[in-house]
């Protein structure tokens, strides 16, 4: 690889040039590399606390208010649809819950305490108490419980919007997250939101599943249309239900790749002017080596190798700034966890080599055609 | 009779479109295998631009080039490279050393263009460098060595592919008198002794009276092509 051996001797014979322009690779990937992590672990951190903790794709009856009859063959098909990770057959209702002289109105979902725990996560949030649901038991957010001044293991009364009350007991307080949801939400039992709805045993409000990738809920809602154990059944999913977010997280993603682009834009400038000067700096020796006999694409490769030496040496130095950021970040007390994208950052890397070789087409196709008595002639 | 190694048939060079000069014009004759052959010329009268054509540096507005009856004209780029690296040696005026490379890796060189393998390259060049006078230099950087010594240096690289033909441009143009003598000795001893042939350019006469034939060119012509025995004589050859 005489190519190869060229390079490196002129890079050496250039070290102070060759440190530069590899650092500002160096830069441009280890930003890269962190604000690629940064944006991805910030959507992930906001996409969980949004839609983490609740159904991400629900299929209803088709008329609001009418019981979905939750048979096997709806059981198999939902279980069927690819990226479906877990499946919760819910009654929803709404009630006012009296603690003495005060009542504060809540919306419930009720279930089995094990399978609402795979959706809302009810025992890692319980911050008081122990969630069971069974019989008269409802768990409440952590918020109304200081509001009305009850813990777990206290007794309260449920007006059912029938106008029939229910005393239940408190088993567990919860924190879902935000203020809101810890003022207006509780979960019952399964029993209780039968008889508040007055619906039969295998008779539900809706069933309630989360998929493996939550921007998948579009093509896993259309999967379960195409089910025919779930004709005549409303399908919806969280997208269609949050445009809001959707954009804020468009947005920041088109801000992320609009930053990205220019670094990368700025390093590959940077380079290809650096390997331009070089292939100048080198047109002596170049056409030296030419009439010495060295073929043109031989002596081409020169530059693709430099820009190759370069770029990995710039592109590895960059992951470990980018890694080294990621600490630093987490280690001054960030309020989220920024975890190394570990597929973008091998991709960082790819894109920074790549970007260094691209940018010796220029000096490569110089040096390629370059003709030896340029060099001779002019002494 | 030697055979021909190489052929310079009516060669000509018009430098420009617009306003065309004219380096060389017609010129033609033959050098066979082994000769110690000087073009001599004023400044200016296209010795470099016939020693770049014959060295396939250049190509010409007119004329052939053979080496050994191939016609280097129809040859690509990457075939005239080869010959390049196969069939000749080049030495220059300014000898073009590469500075970011060691003695011994300068004079390996053109082994390596060719594809050698550095270990069997290493014997030759070590071989090469004593014969020159240049043994212990070989791990010195080719910047850090006298004039003399890097012209030595030159024509050790040009030798190491064992070429046919060495082509040297003012080789001592920059070289004292004691070097330049040394550097003229040393050619004609590596003539007599690798069978190489010479053909250098000077426009000194003296250094040209020492080799066995002289071409002479003048405005862009070869003026006479004369062997040695005959430069005392003042019924010389005729004019070409």
């Amino acid at each position: 690889m005489l190519s190869l051996a060229i390079a490196v001797r002129f890079l050496r014979r250039s070290l102070a040039q060759s440190i530069l322009i590899a650092a500002g690779i160096a830069i441009g990937i280890g930003v890269q590399v962190f604000l690629g992590s940064l944006i991805i672990s910030l959507q992930a951190d906001l996409v969980d606390q949004t839609i983490g903790g609740r159904s991400q794709v629900t299929v209803r009856a088709a008329t609001d208010g009418e019981p979905l009859v939750y048979t096997q063959d709806v059981r198999d098909a939902i279980a069927g649809q690819p990226g479906i990770t877990t499946q919760v057959p819910v009654r929803e209702f709404s009630a006012i819950l009296r603690v003495g002289e005060q009542t504060t109105p809540l919306q419930f979902t009720a279930g089995e305490v094990d399978q609402l725990d795979t959706i809302y996560g009810l025992s890692e949030r319980a911050v008081a108490g122990t969630p069971r649901l069974s019989g008269a038991q409802v768990v409440i957010g952590k918020d109304l419980a200081e509001e009305l001044g009850i813990e777990p293991g206290r007794r309260a009364t449920l007006i059912l919007p029938d106008g029939q009350t229910e005393l239940v007991a408190v088993t567990a307080l919860v924190d879902l997250g935000s203020s809101a949801a810890n003022s207006a939400l509780g979960f019952a039992s399964s029993l209780l939101g039968s008889s508040a709805l007055d619906f039969g045993t295998d008779e539900y409000s809706a069933v309630q599943t989360q998929v493996e990738d939550v921007f998948d809920s579009v093509a896993v809602a259309e999967g379960l249309r195409q089910q025919d154990a779930l004709k005549g059944l409303s399908v919806s999913e969280w997208q269609s239900e949050n445009e809001d977010l959707l954009s804020a997280l468009q947005a920041q993603s088109s801000s992320s790749y609009t930053i990205q682009f220019f670094v990368l834009l700025a390093v590959a400038l940077g380079i290809a002017s650096t390997l331009a000067i070089s292939a100048v700096q080198k047109t002596r020796q170049i056409g030296i080596l030419k009439a010495m006999g060295m073929r043109d694409r031989q002596s081409g490769r020169i530059f693709f190798w430099q820009a190759a030496v370069l770029g990995v040496a710039g592109a590895t130095t960059g992951v470990l700034v980018g890694i080294g950021l990621i600490l630093a970040f987490s280690a001054a007390g960030a309020t989220f966890t920024i975890t190394p994208q570990w597929g973008f950052t091998a991709l960082s890397f790819a894109v920074g080599v790549g970007v260094a070789l691209l940018s010796s087409l220029i000096p490569s196709r110089r040096t390629s055609k370059l003709d030896p008595i340029e060099v001779i002639q002019g002494g | 009779m030697a055979e021909v190694l190489l052929r310079a048939e009516e060669l000509g060079k018009t430098y420009g479109t617009v306003a065309p000069t004219v380096a060389l014009r017609d010129v033609s004759f033959n050098l066979e295998a082994g000769e110690f052959v000087s073009i001599i010329g004023q400044s200016g009268s296209g010795k470099s631009t016939l020693l770049n054509l014959i060295g396939l540096l250049d190509t010409p507005t007119t004329g052939h080039v053979y080496y050994n009856g191939h016609d280097a004209g129809a040859a690509r780029r990457p075939q005239r490279a080869a010959m390049r690296n196969d069939l000749i040696g080049f030495v220059f005026q300014f000898h073009h050393l590469l500075p970011e490379f060691t003695v011994l890796e300068n004079v390996i060189m053109p082994g390596r263009i060719a594809g050698a393998h550095v270990a069997t390259l290493r014997s030759r060049a070590e071989e090469v460098l004593a014969l020159l006078g240049l043994e212990g230099l070989e791990g010195k950087n080719a910047n850090a060595l006298s004039g003399g010594q890097k012209q030595r240096v030159a024509i050790a690289r040009a030798l190491l592919n064992r070429p046919a033909l060495v082509l040297a441009d003012e080789p001592t143009g920059n070289l004292d008198t004691t070097n330049t003598k040394a550097v003229y000795q040393l050619f004609r001893d590596l003539n007599q002794q690798l069978g190489t042939a010479f053909l250098i350019v000077t426009h000194d006469r003296r250094v040209a009276q020492q080799t066995d034939r002289i071409l002479e060119v003048q405005d862009g012509r070869l003026l006479q092509d004369v062997r040695n025995s005959y430069l005392e004589s003042p019924a010389a050859p005729a004019a070409v």
